[in-house]
């Protein structure tokens, strides 16, 4: 019998020092007094790293009280992996019992968290940009927001941009990823309704190393312009590639390539490009009337004294509005209930989606229970790459 | 597609296949002479580009402080595993090799960063930081390994590359860069504009494949580095160690791959993991060499670019599917009908 | 402790590292039932953080992945790094019939096995024959492909994936939660464990793990290697395809990421840190890996004060520090720890005889050659390393083949055995052409071989290695032996090992790991795998290689009394005295050719022989 002992005493010592240590993670997290918790998960790791390392970066500068209630952020790195991203999402629900969650940067870890989020009653705030995350609201969007723009109000941007320069035909190369699929659903629409058309479609890999084979194949269908649907410096290539095979046309960026890398790594080859963007990137351009103009401009101001000058960037922008949001949204639900309660969880999510006239760094956000973005245009303005530097087109043109 | 849209992308296809060249050389040789399938090969192709553009920009890359870091625990690690053996002779060349050198490199590096020194001296620091780390890698990572099964050497070689892309994330940022060309000449032949970038690598390619030949060829360290990749027993028998052949073949490693790396830089935009897929299809072409013959490795390579940029043509979304799965093929084609090969392996 | 002794050996068996079946079969599920208990108690733990819940459903995941890579790739050698993909076949399949079409995700289980296994056999079919670094490699393409493909194709909803996917329902109950799904996933597990440790421990599951003892080992007793391998990758596709089903059921959600090749190689690296050779190794990899991977994330920020992406340097790190300490993977120190030694196996004398193996007309008959070679030839490029030999050997003759080094001996075995095919040239196995017929083929004619270098495989036991021999004379599948229904005939095989290795006079050796014996012991031992073939030839490649003078005198009985039996013998042999004393007729070789034939008196005195051979010795 000894050996079968020897082994049940060791399954036990495993099982009793796991648990224990379970126990010792679990309670060793200070609880001040009833604080608002809530779980940040972005992937600062994995192709989505350039997304998610400045919206962790942003983490530190959200509101660390609202309403006379301390707030507490637990950020995770869900390494652009889904099954990360619901792992972290159990985490936070059965481990940090958080509030609600914020994440993750990309759609498809998002939609998968939105699943967990809904069945556990959490209210989820996304930070990637494809509008399937939020709609339409049923019983499991009902638990599901974003901060960032519709792909479809970005769209919409550059296609009225491109009938306001007489563009007919237009030429797209996207990532092989959720965002350039994501792009392609949503610009196909909009070209359609000013008439514009759609001559060829192209896709590369974030990491390539040359698209040469998809800029001639563009070229071929001769396009008025071409749109490069890609995120960071990645999407400088293309831009690059077509201006050495001698494209002469406008070439349109989104807002996933709107940061100063971006700049740095394009070069002259980016020059002239027009992109839709958040107001955030071009604060100081913005009209004094603009709503975000002085949001925006402490955002930077902040974002920068600690990260260093020209470290700023749209992405880490969503985080900060979502924390805007939530900081408007929770005084309403501490009247309801206390953090930490289910109850809290449903006031809060009500909450959000009551919230009227929140100014995010970009554009002001009204939610309703069908939008669950709360954007219009204020939300987009129409940028131009002059002298290496973003430029504010005026509206309309 | 007309006859110039072909030519473009078949040189498209043949510059980037000489970049696939150089790693599948590099792969071929570290696992004839190690054993090790070495997949953090790509890495040094990263570190290379991106160290490059960090000096261009006047900065002090972070790789140097890797180096240093890397040499101590390379010369711990050896002082440990032969310290009933070592003679003080062998310390000192230890701590010469892993000690004062990356002292040196790193020393150098931060007095000239800040003045910008000319391109030649940017890219001679940037192969004097990289280079020295693959033998670093090997005698902690994988000599105390050296007579482990090829699976265990492969799996260490994934932890080395899990590790190497965090560094790479944290040294350098989640966004690429580039580097300024060598050569911004153009040249016209025919309908087709060739850059001088461009002929440069596929010269660097064509002298670092004919030096490789002339070394193994040669000198009595390719010799002896032949011998092992033959018969590590045999080698050891005539009086060649193989560590000290495996640790030769690392540097060559690191050394290809810095090269490469500042080779392609000015071509494209590089990523802290942009190296592992470039790797991945050097892979490609040393398979298809049957991880065993040089030149056929660098055929392979053209190959593998050539088919890369036709796809990128004719089936954008599913390129990478088109450029892994011609392996297939030709790996059917080389084992079928061959006789059963008996491995003593395991 | 008045429970008898067998006890132990159960619950050692049940751990120990090669699946070994005890002594009783009902013995033999103590220790998994006691497993299964403290599994089952684990989630009534009072305090117990529900996300370790969730991580342990993790762990249950992988485990399923990562026992059918100790199949693959610790027992039959085989490197696989497309698990995520197979993982990716079964939770798309369900995702897609469960949400387009409404089916119930158990309906959706046996679907996604069948996709998973089809999809498993054809990427098999079409690349398992690439041996050795190809496999990986090629693997590893498959792998980078099905990303992109199921990424770009609307029928798989391209990257976005499909959500929405329903829980499983047990009477109308959902398992939505950990918990409820914790029971499942690790019943899920605890099957994989039984089916895997069936399997192994059977009549296929030997031909697997003959696999790393080498090909031409297990094609000389008759096993179709070709598919031992593509069972051994079907199989663990098969559990990975289960864990892709309960996957997507957990996930509620499925998109490529998931299943790319970082996930593949995740799958690898969790066995072999656990220990690839053993199941119980691939559950202790998932656990350690997913808790690591957790915890890192938890501490490091606090250990190195300020957030950042280290985890995946401190996992890379501890990955490399922990294969120099263990090579092994982790389990066999946990069994050091635990001071478990591997268990001996129950022996079944009173199992009935195993039946003789069928043999051919030609077998049967009484007269004329066992073995006619002609004119055989073999040419590698300009060389000629057989030149026009002619030989015979007749019923129960003992005929030795010698001749100094690079006379062409070893290569003329690899032509008779079926190793190499010849150039060109005729070779008869009791009258019926076997030119060029393969390895397995030879064994069916009754033809059993030894090995020059010892080819034994090293994670089976002395026992299990001469139960190899039996191969043609069993009949169970894969399927019987994983429900069982192969004991019967199991016993009759082990009978007839431990028959033929008393023979041999290493009966008390049977348990011994087959690696653990000296060389010239290992020798015996391939004989008596020989002899469990019930052959009617033996071919031996320098049996007398490495034993001493007693066992060379014991081996020549031993020869004496099987050709006694009627059976034919053809050795090559280096040692003068021992093929001197103990053959009927000698062929001499040099140069790829006949030299000489004839009694050993004859050759003694062959003056072309003494000068050519003998007298380079003197």
């Amino acid at each position: 019998m000894k050996k079968a002992f020897r082994i049940a005493a060791f399954t036990a010592a495993v099982t009793i020092s796991v648990s224990a240590l379970g126990l010792i993670a679990s309670g060793s997290v200070a609880r001040a007094a009833d604080p608002v918790r809530i779980g940040v998960t972005v992937s600062s790791t994995g192709p989505a790293a350039s997304l998610g390392i400045p919206e962790a970066n942003a983490v530190a500068l959200l509101a660390k009280e609202v309403a006379g209630h301390p707030v507490q952020y637990i950020v995770l790195d869900d390494g652009t992996d889904t099954t990360k991203g619901v792992a972290n999402m159990r985490k936070f629900i059965s481990e940090e019992k958080v509030d609600a969650v914020v994440g993750s940067s990309v759609t498809p870890v998002t939609l998968a968290m939105v699943e967990v989020g809904a069945e556990n009653k959490v209210p989820v705030v996304s930070l990637a940009a494809n509008a399937k995350i939020v709609e339409p609201v049923d019983d499991k969007r009902k638990w599901a927001f974003k901060t960032p723009q519709n792909d479809r109000l970005m769209a919409k941007g550059i296609a009225d941009h491109m009938a306001a320069n007489g563009v007919k035909s237009v030429g797209f190369i996207g990532f092989t990823d959720a965002y350039g699929e994501g792009w392609l659903e949503e610009i196909k629409p909009a070209l359609e309704s000013k008439g514009i058309k759609l001559v060829a479609v192209e896709r590369y890999n974030r990491p390539d190393t040359s698209v040469t084979g998809q800029a001639l194949k563009l070229m071929a269908a001769k396009p008025d312009a071409i749109m490069v649907a890609g995120a960071g410096t990645p999407a400088a290539l293309p831009a690059r590639t077509l201006k050495e095979r001698g494209f002469k046309g406008p070439i349109y960026q989104t807002h996933g390539a709107a940061n100063n890398d971006f700049l740095r790594v394009g070069g002259k080859d980016v020059e002239g490009s027009v992109l839709p963007a958040g107001p955030v990137l071009v604060a100081d351009q913005l009209p004094d009337n603009h709503p975000s103009k002085k949001v925006a401009q402490k955002f930077i101001a902040d974002y920068e004294a600690k990260y260093g000058k020209g470290s700023v960037s749209t992405f880490g922008a969503h985080m900060y509005d979502a924390g805007l949001l939530l900081q408007a949204a929770i005084p309403a639900a501490l009247k309801v209930a206390k953090p930490g309660t289910p109850e809290f969880r449903a006031a809060l999510r009500d909450a959000i989606e009551n919230a009227k006239d929140v100014v995010y760094t970009q554009g002001v956000v009204n939610m309703t229970p069908t939008d669950h973005v709360g954007q219009d245009d204020r939300a987009r303005v129409m940028v131009q790459i002059k002298d290496g530097a973003w430029k504010l087109l005026p509206a309309g043109k | 597609m007309d006859l110039s849209i072909f030519l473009i992308l078949l040189q498209d296809g043949v510059i980037n296949g000489a970049i696939y060249a150089l790693l599948g050389l590099s792969l071929v040789l570290v696992f004839t002479v190690t054993r090790v399938i070495f997949i953090p090969q790509g890495e040094f192709v990263s570190f290379g580009a991106l160290t490059l553009a960090l000096l261009e920009r006047g900065q002090t890359p972070a790789t140097i402080w890797l180096l240093l870091a890397l040499g101590v625990v390379s010369a711990v690690a050896q002082v440990w595993q032969g310290r009933r053996t070592l003679s003080a002779r062998r310390v000192l060349a230890i701590a010469g090799t892993d000690l004062a050198l990356p002292a040196a490199v790193a020393a150098v590096t931060m007095l000239l960063a800040p003045m910008k020194p000319p391109v030649a001296v940017q890219i001679a620091l940037t192969l004097a930081i990289i280079t020295p780390m693959g033998p670093y890698i090997y005698r902690m990572a994988f000599q105390p390994l050296a007579e482990a099964s090829t699976l265990v050497l492969l799996i260490a070689a994934i932890g080395v590359h899990l590790a190497l892309t965090g560094l790479g994330l944290v040294f350098f940022g989640a966004e690429g860069s580039r580097t300024e060309p060598f050569s911004s000449a153009m040249f016209e032949i025919g309908s087709l504009l060739v850059s001088g970038q461009s002929l440069w690598i596929m010269g660097v390619t064509a002298a670092l494949v004919a030096a490789l030949g002339a070394f193994f060829e040669l000198t009595l360290t390719g010799k002896a580095l032949r011998a092992t990749a033959v018969n590590r027993l045999g080698a050891r028998l005539v009086g060649i160690a193989p560590s000290m052949s495996s640790a030769i073949a690392f540097t060559l490693a690191g050394f290809i791959g810095a090269l490469s790396g500042v080779l392609v830089s000015p071509l494209t935009t590089i990523y802290y993991d942009t190296g592992f897929l470039i790797g991945l299809k050097g892979f490609v072409a040393a398979i298809i060499a049957g991880l065993a013959s040089y030149p056929i490795a660098g055929a392979a390579a053209i190959l593998v670019g050539v088919v890369e940029a036709l796809a990128s043509f004719w089936a954008s979304s599913f390129k990478e599917v088109i450029v892994f799965l011609i392996i297939i093929p030709v790996l059917l084609w080389r084992t079928w009908g061959a006789p059963v090969v008996e491995e003593d392996d395991h | 402790m008045s429970t008898p002794a067998p006890i132990n050996n159960a619950a050692a068996d049940a751990i120990s590292s090669d699946g070994r079946a005890p002594g009783g079969r009902g013995l033999r599920l103590v220790a998994p039932l006691a497993a299964l208990a403290v599994c089952a108690l684990i989630p009534l733990v009072p305090g117990l953080p529900q996300f370790w819940i969730t991580l342990l459903n993790y762990i249950g995941l992988y485990a399923l992945v990562a026992i059918g890579l100790v199949v693959l790739t610790g027992v039959g050698g085989m490197t696989s790094f497309g698990q995520a993909m197979f993982v990716g076949a079964g939770a798309y399949t369900t995702a897609i019939l469960t949400t387009r079409y409404g089916v119930n995700p158990w309906l959706a289980l046996p679907a996604a096995l069948a996709v998973t296994g089809v999809f498993a056999w054809g990427v098999g079919a079409v690349t398992l024959r690439l041996s050795g670094h190809y496999l990986p490699l090629a693997t590893i393409a498959w792998n980078i492909s099905f990303f992109y493909i199921v990424g770009n194709l609307d029928i798989f909803a391209k990257f976005d994936g499909i959500s929405g996917i329903p829980p499983i329902a047990v009477g109308g109950f959902a398992l939505s939660d950990g918990p409820s799904l914790y029971y499942l996933i690790w019943g899920a597990v605890a099957l994989a464990v039984i089916a895997t440790l069936n399997l192994l421990d059977s009549r296929v599951g030997r031909a697997i793990r003959a696999l790393r003892g080498g090909v031409v080992a297990a094609e000389s007793f008759g096993v179709d290697t070709g598919r031992a391998r593509i069972l051994a990758f079907v199989y663990a596709a098969l559990l990975a395809g289960l864990s892709g089903w309960l996957y997507a059921h957990l996930q509620r959600a499925v998109n490529p990421s998931p299943f790319g090749l970082n996930a593949s190689i995740e799958y690898l690296l969790m066995a072999v840190v656990g220990g690839a050779g053993s199941v119980w190794g691939a559950i202790l990899g998932a656990g350690l890996v997913t808790i690591i991977r957790d915890q890192l994330q938890d501490w490091l920020p606090w250990l190195i004060g300020a957030r950042g992406n280290f985890e995946a340097i401190a996992f890379g790190v501890i990955l490399v520090l922990l294969l120099q300490t263990a090579r092994d993977g982790l389990w066999p120190h946990v069994l050091r720890l635990c001071n478990v030694r591997p268990a001996t196996r129950g022996h079944h004398a009173e199992a009935g005889q195993l039946a003789p193996r069928a043999r051919s007309a030609g077998e049967q008959r009484a007269d004329g050659p066992v073995l006619a070679v002609a004119d055989l030839r073999k040419q590698f490029g300009g060389l000629v390393a057989v030149n026009d030999l002619s030989f015979v050997v007749g019923r129960g003759e003992i005929v030795g083949l010698i001749g100094p080094n690079g006379a062409g001996k070893s290569t003329t075995f690899d032509l008779v055995t079926g190793v190499t095919p010849p150039t060109s040239g005729d070779i008869r196995y009791f009258g019926e052409n076997a030119t060029g017929e393969r390895a397995r083929v030879i064994a069916r004619r009754g033809v059993a071989r030894t090995f020059q270098h010892v080819r034994l495989a090293a994670g089976m036991s002395v026992i299990e290695n001469v139960a190899l021999g039996a191969h043609l004379r069993g009949h169970a599948g894969p399927v019987g032996a994983i429900l069982r229904l192969d004991r019967a005939e199991e016993a009759r095989i082990f009978a007839e090992a431990h028959r033929q290795l008393g023979r041999v006079g290493l009966a008390d050796l049977a348990d011994r790991p087959a690696v653990s014996l000296a060389l010239g012991q290992q020798r015996i031992v391939e004989i008596a795998r020989a002899l469990c073939l019930d052959p009617s030839m033996l071919l031996l490649d320098e049996p007398a290689a490495g034993l001493r003078h007693r066992e060379k005198k014991q081996l020549a009985a031993l020869l004496r009394q099987l050709r006694g039996e009627g059976l034919s013998i053809l050795l090559v042999e280096h040692d003068m005295d021992f093929v001197m004393g103990l053959t009927d007729r000698l062929v001499v070789m040099e140069f790829g050719s006949r030299l000489a034939e004839g009694t050993p008196e004859e050759i003694r005195n062959n003056p072309a022989v003494l000068e050519a051979y003998l007298g380079g010795v003197a």
